[in-house]
């Protein structure tokens, strides 16, 4: 399958997460779930559809629809952000840029797939207990 | 307003108001109605003819239902016993209220109901700081409903208010002109419907909303049916079983179901403002529970393993394989103003987990559970190595990456004094606190025994047991105080020892990370003079600089902590320490009414014949409810093994003779009995 383009020419990241995906044989944060999931993209007239179903450890992507555990609706920019990682979906489900219809729990479960915010390193220098100390001293 | 704070509860929908069933929110008064997270209700007020009511009496029917008796007047000296009114409170979407006047005249009456209505739509983390809010509301009559709105950007959340009985509506409230007939009366539904809350949920999917509801009201209903469920009790000492009666009826409050998870219930750190999932609260309390209500463990276990992490994000403190922490859905967490979405910055609840997964096995037998979380289990324990190893020095440590609203500590002390030297200076960051080593030691331990039983991976469990002996000798020879014949509190970021003596050496016990030689010091510590008061251990030792009998995490007694420290006991032989532990407790919480409150000060017994209780909002407080359970297990000596129940009494003199019939396990149902022969110093018959 040809990736997808978005409406600029360059290479659309949405389509080419969901390409990958599909082509990535084995997903560890995948193991032992199973849930078809639909993402509705909305990108001015146009909707984009992607199917995924993830059955234990792989994701089956496709563009033809089908039934689904969950319906999932955003707007192009929204799904470029959450690719990205820099939406967290949960927060944009609260928020109401992302709408789920159908089970939450296959929703959460694919989140599994999604990369963390850019520029998180997982560390942060030490701190000495007398920066602790002069912190917490009154003045 | 009124002091009594009304609290009801379904799901984590709740609603506070004062002893009228009135709510006048404030930044001082947190009342209203609240639905995951965001208040929907901030003014509910009645009153008839202009007058505010007071009430006569206010009867908790259930814990999702309450009835209001009230009369007209808020005079001391005068009241219109002419007239009453009835407010019938049941908690669901939102909520329903059946109010109803009552004519006791020979003349009719004219009356005029209003019920001021309004909402600030504030999050749960705003209500006492009281922020300022970015969105717009409105308030808006449509046909016979009154709708309160409240939106910002796309977060759109609503208030849907209509009466069975037509009432004059406008956007401050409903208005109802009425006769009630001489010696007659007359009724009105209200419901208050919140909508919006709920992730996804705005465009709503009531279906599926609605449908999930349903299933929560099933289970309240099926309180008399929980409580058939678990073993019953039976004892020489009547407070006991008022105590076990009281645990049960909490616990069932405390049950919380999420949403991807409708037909399962766990259990909920405290009520009303902690009713969501809490990673560390709700494995502490399904490990404490497990020999009465199994069923929590397991829903705790899968609704974490669900929102395990899977990537590196600091805002949220996550990695991959960390169990969460807390989980929230208002408007600062929707905004990522905080990170609740959910927070991972906790550094016991991945250990914890993989601790709670061998201890339900242990209890149940069901190993399908283990192997539908093989992948969950492994992941925790290689984030223990890969990830909570912040200095290279083979320890678990923690250090927030979101300075700005993520956690400073992250173990169960988690106030800002909790790790301190001896001269009362705090360390600094990345700090290694003892007990998550006994934790991380345990987890490897427990899960080498999932891995040959269920996962079928000896090697696997060779590497666990070579890296816990690993651990249990580096930290055995790290953290002990030789001048103290403790160990230390943690490891600084130098390596240094945190020289202060505190509870969580009792952790250490429970854990198995003690080396044999050592655990007499520890017992003595436990039950000596600057730890034990009488009522149970304190957090942190008389004599240390930052002790405070009433200071959160230094120096009051938490019934938790010592439930865990009696098991800790009991693990090394210490039975008659373990007995003085479950006597203190116990006749606190016969004190108490039966509910234990998170803590209580560190005073020592022989100076306040009750205890002192330390104020805190929360209560029912889901690991204070389970610590008298996990005490009776103690007192039994419950221990499954190899599918059978080991039972081996050592009970205080106090509770005479106890019998816990029908404990639910891979053995179906035994029974355990015992009788009080451990005299703990305190005479039996003091004042309860």
């Amino acid at each position: 399958m040809p990736p997808a383009r978005g409406g600029s020419g360059a290479v659309d990241p949405v389509g080419r997460f969901f390409t990958s995906l599909g082509r990535e044989p084995h997903i560890p944060t995948f193991e032992r779930q199973s849930a078809r999931l639909r993402f509705e993209i909305a990108d001015g007239e146009r909707t984009e559809r992607w199917t995924v179903a993830v059955h234990d450890g792989t994701a089956a992507v496709s563009r033809r629809p089908g039934d689904a555990d969950a319906v999932v609706r955003m707007t192009r920019d929204c799904a470029e952000a959450v690719v990205a990682g820099r939406l967290n979906v949960q927060a944009a489900l609260l928020r109401g840029l992302i709408s789920c219809e159908g089970s939450l729990a296959a929703v959460t479960m694919f989140q599994r797939c999604l990369p963390g915010p850019p520029g998180s390193t997982g560390r942060v220098p030490p701190i000495s207990s007398q920066a602790v100390m002069a912190q917490r001293r009154p003045g | 307003m009124s002091g009594n704070l009304v609290q009801m509860l379904e799901g984590n929908t709740f609603v506070v108001s004062d002893e009228r069933g009135d709510i006048e929110a404030s930044a001082t008064d947190p009342t209203g109605l609240f639905s995951f997270d965001t208040r929907f209700l901030s003014t509910w007020v009645l009153t008839v003819n202009g007058q505010r009511l007071t009430a006569l009496s206010t009867d908790d029917v259930q814990y999702f239902q309450t009835r209001f008796f009230l009369v007209p007047g808020t005079g001391t000296v005068y009241v219109d016993a002419k007239l009453s009114v009835i407010r019938l409170r049941e908690v669901g979407d939102g909520f329903h209220e059946e109010l109803r006047v009552l004519n006791h005249d020979s003349e009719p009456a004219e009356l005029a109901i209003r019920i001021d209505a309004a909402s600030d739509f504030a999050d749960l983390f705003e209500v006492k700081d009281a922020l300022r809010k970015k969105g717009q509301y409105q308030a808006q009559v449509a046909g016979q409903s009154l709708l309160l709105s409240y939106r910002r950007e796309t977060f759109a959340r609503q208030t849907c208010i209509s009466s069975s009985e037509p009432a004059l509506i406008e956007p401050g409230g409903l208005e109802f002109r009425i006769t009630v007939p001489a010696h007659g009366q007359w009724k009105t539904e209200l419901n208050v419907v919140a909508s919006g809350g709920a992730p996804g949920g705005f465009p709503a999917d009531p279906a599926g909303i609605t449908g999930q509801r349903r299933v929560r009201r099933d289970m309240a209903r099926g309180l008399e049916k929980w409580l058939n469920k678990a073993p019953s009790l039976n004892c020489d000492w009547q407070p006991l079983e008022r105590i076990y009666r009281c645990c049960l009826t909490d616990l069932a409050a405390l049950r919380f179901t999420t949403l991807t998870m409708p037909d399962r219930a766990l259990p909920a750190a405290g009520l009303p403002w902690f009713m969501t999932i809490f990673g560390r609260d709700s494995i502490f309390t399904s490990l404490q529970t497990l020999p009465f209500t199994p069923e929590l463990a397991a829903a705790t276990l899968l609704a974490l393993a669900e929102r395990q992490g899977t990537r590196t994000d600091d805002f949220r403190d996550e990695d991959p394989g960390r169990i969460m922490h807390e989980i929230r859905y208002g408007e600062l967490t929707a905004f990522e103003e905080r990170p609740q979405s959910p927070y991972y910055g906790s550094a016991d609840a991945t250990p914890l987990f993989v601790v709670l997964l061998d201890e339900y096995e242990r209890w149940t037998g069901d190993t399908k559970l283990v192997a539908d979380l093989e992948h969950a289990a492994r992941a925790a324990l290689a984030w223990i190595d890969d990830y909570a190893d912040l200095q290279g020095n083979g320890y678990v440590s923690y250090q927030r990456r979101n300075a700005e609203t993520g956690l400073e500590n992250q173990c169960w002390k988690d106030s800002w004094e909790s790790v301190s030297y001896r001269n009362g200076d705090l360390p600094g960051f990345p700090r290694a606190t003892c007990e998550l080593q006994g934790y991380a030691y345990d987890a490897k331990v427990r899960a080498a025994r999932l891995a040959r039983l269920v996962w079928k991976d000896p090697e696997f469990a060779d590497r666990l047991e070579r890296q816990a002996a690993d651990l249990k000798r580096r930290f055995n020879r790290d953290f002990w105080v030789p001048d103290g014949g403790y160990f230390a509190a943690a490891l600084d970021a130098d390596g240094r020892q945190v020289d202060s003596l505190t509870s969580n050496v009792g952790h250490l016990l429970w854990s198995g990370i003690v080396a044999k030689s050592k655990a007499r010091a520890l017992a003595r510590h436990l039950l000596g003079p600057r730890l034990f008061s009488g009522w149970g251990v304190r957090t942190l030792a008389e004599g240390e600089a930052r002790y405070n009998p009433i200071g959160y995490h230094v120096g009051a007694v938490w019934p938790f902590d010592n439930s865990f420290i009696a098991w800790g006991l009991r693990r090394y032989g210490f039975a008659p320490e373990a007995a003085r532990i479950i006597d203190g407790v116990l006749s606190a919480a016969a004190i108490f009414d039966g509910r234990l409150p998170e803590a209580f000060g560190g005073y020592p017994r022989s100076a306040t014949r009750y205890p002192v209780r330390y104020p805190t909002a929360c209560s029912p407080q889901a690991w204070s409810t389970g610590a008298p359970l996990l005490l009776l297990r103690v007192a039994l000596g419950l221990q499954p093994a190899g599918g059978k129940l080991i039972v081996d009494p050592a009970l205080p003199t106090l509770i005479g003779h106890l019998e816990l019939l029908d404990i639910p396990g891979p053995w179906k149902r035994i029974d355990a009995l015992g009788r009080g022969r451990i005299d703990t110093g305190y005479p039996a018959g003091r004042p309860r």
